[in-house]
């Protein structure tokens, strides 16, 4: 099992945007793409999904609609509206540009000082 | 709670928050079982795939719980159950509850019934319609700066104004009379009638309470005569008796049918009137001596500011004052006032029965707004103290979850909930007290100008009062709550959790905030206090002015023949007339109860009015006098003083002799120190009751103390009484031994028993004149100012109180040490009254620099005193100082009363 690192606040919204923007899911679809793309590397805690979720829908960023999932059981499928995907390019940048800094800070060596 | 419970309900159904949580778990569910799904593939066995699904996804009701958090819907719901709680907490603590509802509803109450009196007088003081834009048109005399008053016109010019002003949408006019006779067959009634153009009633917009009021037909010379009654009349006279209606009397000789009856809110046309007239294009002739002479009432065209309409209407009545010169003041400026201002000012005779009921409202406003702030500040104390106290209960809410935002609202719920609470007892404070409000509100009406205010036009709590007293208690919760919800927002929890937080740092730090409310709160009662001192001050002089005569049991009336208006002085010159007046003044003395009768011609203590120039032959000096036509028992009936010589004598009354008695001033301005008695006296252009006005020369019989003649604040100016045979005189005063208003019906008797034509005006005690023009306005403020000044005292002794009760409980421990250590009772004591005395300093100190910059403000209000008197500030520091120390001496009883022992254990 490979060390899993535990999510910073506010990430789970990007990754959820990310997950969704690959297709429309339903919510145990996005906890596996997510575990999937990640390479199981990030935790999820599985229920904190369904706030989040909701928090997006009411941001109008994703829309939800019930429909039948591939074991045929009923199932919300989310996708991504036009503002989402405008809010995904936007945070993915900053979370670039945060992770850049980050790492450039983290990385000086003394003699570069 | 059970009716809160099924709100909430209700609420969550409205908002189908059912729904949502349905669809949620089901969603969750579903997660749950793709889980398991995926587990038992895996290898699990069903049962323990749907355990471990369960587990890994957490608490559903807490995700759940998260997502409501979001929806607004939720904080409806926990904003009730806020309030539920908060209203279960209070309930526990029901002596804070009942002192904060109780002080919060003083504040309110007493704000909504000076409220409701200033919007009753300032913004809703007309029923008319577009009232807003009524002006009055007033004339100014240039030459004696506050003698103003409304400009009157015969009502031909009426049409002149009509035409030639561009402001007015459209001006009316009408015409007091002092009374007419009615007839219903033997029934006799004494009305005042007042005529009015016929649209009059069309302009004013307000509808009959039943038949019809006049319209414009009624002026149309064919038309029927007909007549409307006010309701005060149709109450007192006829006991709301409907059948009334479709009556005809005989008034003043013409055939009347009563058409309509008036509500009681219709209050124009003629302050008195009983019974509206139109005025008939050919009876409303109008005549030379400018008899039907028309007050005028103008509305504005929309968007008309009064300076242009005062530009316009001074053109147009410069123009009518070319024609009729006497009628008008040699210099004066014209210019229209709103008929509200007019009311609120009203004037008459100079400056003598001005009053300036508009600013008074004004300062009763911030009087009554200070009061308020002073309850708030108090609540807001109360619910500090209390926070302290439950600083713990917060902190332990804080460490299971609660944000402080969540902490706030619960206090902003809690003072919330007592200021509703304090709404509504203070709207049952005010709904009592605004119906003693007539009995004190001043007759102003009654004296002169348009409108009527009295019991039958009094403040009611109508909506637009009751929504002001919702909002202040929307203002109030605001302005008790933040504090105490800021000291919780700002509190560290840590020392509150381990149990340091008693008397530290934090609770020193509002315990200055306390501090500071009180001291504030002790600074408005000054300023209050200060306000209304003055004010009774003032009023105490003002009704122990030496009026030079005494008003006691003194009934003064008069009567004269129909269509006497104006000439009411000569009406006596012809032997009829004398005689009538003999006959009348013989009965009048042998009625019970009636010590004397003195026959004269003016309100005493009122008049003369102006008056006319006099010289002393052989003197340069010349001034106006006033003269007062009387007899021989003016002097006696009024008991006057006498200085010197004697008062007029019988035969010289009856013979009608040139000699006159002067009044003090009119004696030192014109013979200083010398003798005036046997001198001359000149009178330029004087009238009697027959022939022209030309010069006469009064021999000088005695010289009596000062008699006001320009009401009781105005010094008394030069004064003759000359014998009434002289000057003419009508008017008559009844020394009584009984209560003069209780003659009134037999004094009419007498008259009609003597002469059936005769109409008796004004038959009313003397001093009800005095409480008219003089006492009522400042009588009104003092006894709205002064309530509030007490209420503001008493919740400063609360506030003060609770201060310190509160700050003896902090320093409990500190005070058991200091006795452990050896202080005595006396100095814990001393201590603790020096703390309460350092807070009341500071507020009075504050109170009184405010005080002296504000009483200014009330310099209108105030008469014969200083806005700054030395007196009033040095008895109201001493009324706080020992108030403010009682109110800590409790407090400090107890704080000197702990016993070390258990102090020290105190926790």
């Amino acid at each position: 099992m490979t060390v899993q690192a535990q999510l910073l606040p506010g990430t789970l919204d990007l990754l959820i945007l990310k997950a969704v923007s690959l297709g429309p899911l339903h919510g145990y679809g996005i906890l596996l793409r997510i575990e999937q793309i990640s390479g199981r590397a990030l935790l999820i805690e599985q229920g904190a999904l369904y706030p989040a979720l909701f928090r997006l829908v009411r941001q109008r960023l994703l829309t939800a609609n019930w429909g039948k999932s591939d074991n045929n059981r009923r199932a919300k499928f989310y996708e991504l509206t036009s503002e989402g995907r405008k809010r995904l390019r936007q945070e993915a940048s900053d979370w670039n540009r945060l992770v850049a800094a980050m790492t450039s800070v983290l990385g000086t060596q003394p003699e570069e000082v | 709670m059970k009716f809160l419970a099924s709100l909430r309900s209700l609420c969550s159904a409205l908002f189908q928050s059912k729904q949502i949580d349905a669809e949620m778990d089901e969603e969750m569910r579903l997660h749950i079982q793709n889980r398991a799904d995926d587990l038992e593939r895996s290898g699990l066995s069903r049962g323990e795939a749907e355990r471990r699904a369960r587990i890994e996804f957490g608490g559903v009701e807490r995700f759940k719980e998260e997502v409501r958090e979001t929806k607004w819907v939720t904080h409806l719901d926990s904003l009730f159950r806020d309030f539920l709680y908060a209203i279960r907490n209070l309930r526990k603590d029901r002596k804070f509850a009942f002192v904060a509802v109780f002080a919060l509803a003083l504040g309110i109450g007493a704000s909504t019934i000076v409220f409701s009196v200033f919007y009753n007088l300032v913004f809703n003081a007309f029923a008319a319609k577009d009232a807003s834009r009524l002006v009055v048109p007033v004339v100014q005399d240039a030459e004696r700066p506050g003698d103003e008053r409304s400009l009157s016109v015969p009502f031909a010019d009426l049409d002149v104004i009509r035409n030639q002003n561009r402001v007015f949408e459209n001006i009316v006019g009408y015409a007091s009379n002092d009374a007419v006779l009615a007839n219903d067959g033997p029934e006799t009634y004494q009305f005042f009638d007042t005529l009015v153009t016929s649209d009059a009633f069309e302009f004013y917009g307000v509808p009959a309470l039943l038949g019809r009021g006049i319209v414009p037909d009624d002026g149309k010379p064919s038309a029927p005569p007909v007549f409307v009654m006010s309701y005060r009349t149709w109450k007192g006279t006829f006991h709301e008796d409907p059948k009334v209606l479709g009556k005809t009397l005989t008034i003043d000789g013409e055939q009347r049918l009563l058409v309509g009856i008036m509500p009681a809110r219709f209050q124009a046309f003629g302050s008195q009137a009983d019974i509206w007239i139109p005025l008939s294009r050919l009876t409303g002739t109008p005549s030379a001596k400018g008899e039907f002479s028309a007050e005028l009432l103008a509305r504005l065209k929309p968007g008309v500011r009064l300076q242009v309409a005062s530009a316009d209407l001074d053109v147009i009545v410069r123009g009518l004052a070319t024609l009729h010169p006497s009628e008008f003041p040699k210099h004066f400026t014209v210019r229209a006032e709103s008929a509200t201002d007019y009311l609120l000012a009203p004037r008459g005779g100079g400056a003598v029965f001005r009053s300036d009921i508009k600013h008074l409202l004004y300062d009763l406003l911030a009087a009554v707004t200070m009061l308020l702030l002073i309850a708030c500040s108090n609540v807001a104390n109360l619910l500090l103290a209390r926070a302290t106290i439950r600083g713990k209960e917060m902190a332990v809410r804080t460490a299971l979850g609660a944000t402080r935002g969540r902490l706030v609202r619960l206090l902003l719920a809690e003072s919330s909930v007592l200021a509703m609470a304090a709404c509504a007892v203070g709207c049952l404070f005010a709904w009592l007290g605004v119906k003693l409000v007539p009995i004190i509100m001043p007759r102003i009406g009654d004296i002169y100008g348009i409108g009527r205010m009295a019991a039958e036009t009094g403040p009611g709590l109508d909506p637009a009062v009751l929504f002001f007293a919702l909002g202040l208690a929307l203002v109030t919760t605001i302005l008790c709550g933040v504090a105490p919800a800021l000291h919780v927002a700002r509190t560290d929890l840590q020392p509150q959790l381990t149990g340091a937080g008693r008397g530290g740092n934090n609770a020193f730090r509002h315990g200055k905030l306390r501090a500071v409310l009180v001291v504030a709160e002790v600074a408005f009662s000054i300023i209050l206090l200060v306000g209304s001192g003055l004010m009774m001050r003032s009023f105490y002089l003002l009704t122990h002015v030496d009026l030079g005569f005494n008003p006691k049991n003194v009934l003064l009336t008069f009567f004269v023949p129909p269509h006497s208006t104006g000439g009411a002085t000569r009406i006596y010159a012809s032997e009829r007339g004398r005689s009538v007046l003999r006959d009348v003044v013989e009965r009048l003395k042998a009625l019970p109860g009636v010590r004397s009768v003195a026959v004269q011609d003016t309100i005493v203590g009122y008049g003369p009015g102006r008056g006319l120039e006099a010289t002393s032959p052989g003197s340069a000096h010349s001034e106006e006098a006033g003269l007062l036509g009387c007899d021989e028992n003016f002097f006696s009936t009024l008991e006057m003083r006498l200085i010197r010589g004697r008062w007029l004598s019988e035969r010289e009354v009856t013979n009608a002799q040139y000699v006159g008695v002067i009044n003090q001033r009119l004696a030192r301005d014109f013979f200083g120190e010398a003798d005036a008695v046997g001198q001359q006296i000149r009178v330029k252009a004087f009238r009697g009751p027959v022939g022209p006005p030309q010069d006469a020369e009064f021999q000088i019989v005695g010289v009596v103390a000062d008699v006001k003649n320009a009401g009781p604040q105005q010094p008394s100016m030069p004064m003759i009484f000359l014998p009434y045979t002289v000057r003419g005189g009508f008017v008559l005063l009844l020394k009584t031994t009984v209560d003069p208003a209780s003659l009134r019906h037999a004094v009419q008797e007498q008259v009609w028993a003597v002469d059936r034509d005769e109409i008796v005006g004004m038959a009313s005690p003397l001093e009800d004149f005095l409480q008219r023009f003089t006492y009522s306005t400042p009588e009104f403020g003092l006894f709205i100012a002064a309530p509030l000044a007490s209420i503001s005292l008493f919740l400063v002794i609360i506030g003060v109180f609770s201060v310190m009760a509160y700050t003896v409980s902090l320093r409990t421990q500190e005070i058991g040490v200091r006795m452990a250590l050896g202080a005595q009772q006396r100095e814990i004591l001393r201590m603790i009254l020096r703390t309460g005395f350092v807070l009341i300093a500071a507020g009075i100190a504050i109170g009184l620099i405010a005080s002296y910059a504000l009483t200014r403000f009330l310099a209108s209000q105030i008469w014969g005193v200083s806005a700054t008197d030395p007196w009033t500030f040095g008895v109201v520091v001493a009324l706080v100082v020992i108030t403010g120390l009682a109110a800590c001496l409790l407090p400090a009883r107890r704080a000197a009363g702990v016993d070390p022992l258990v102090a020290l254990r105190y926790e």
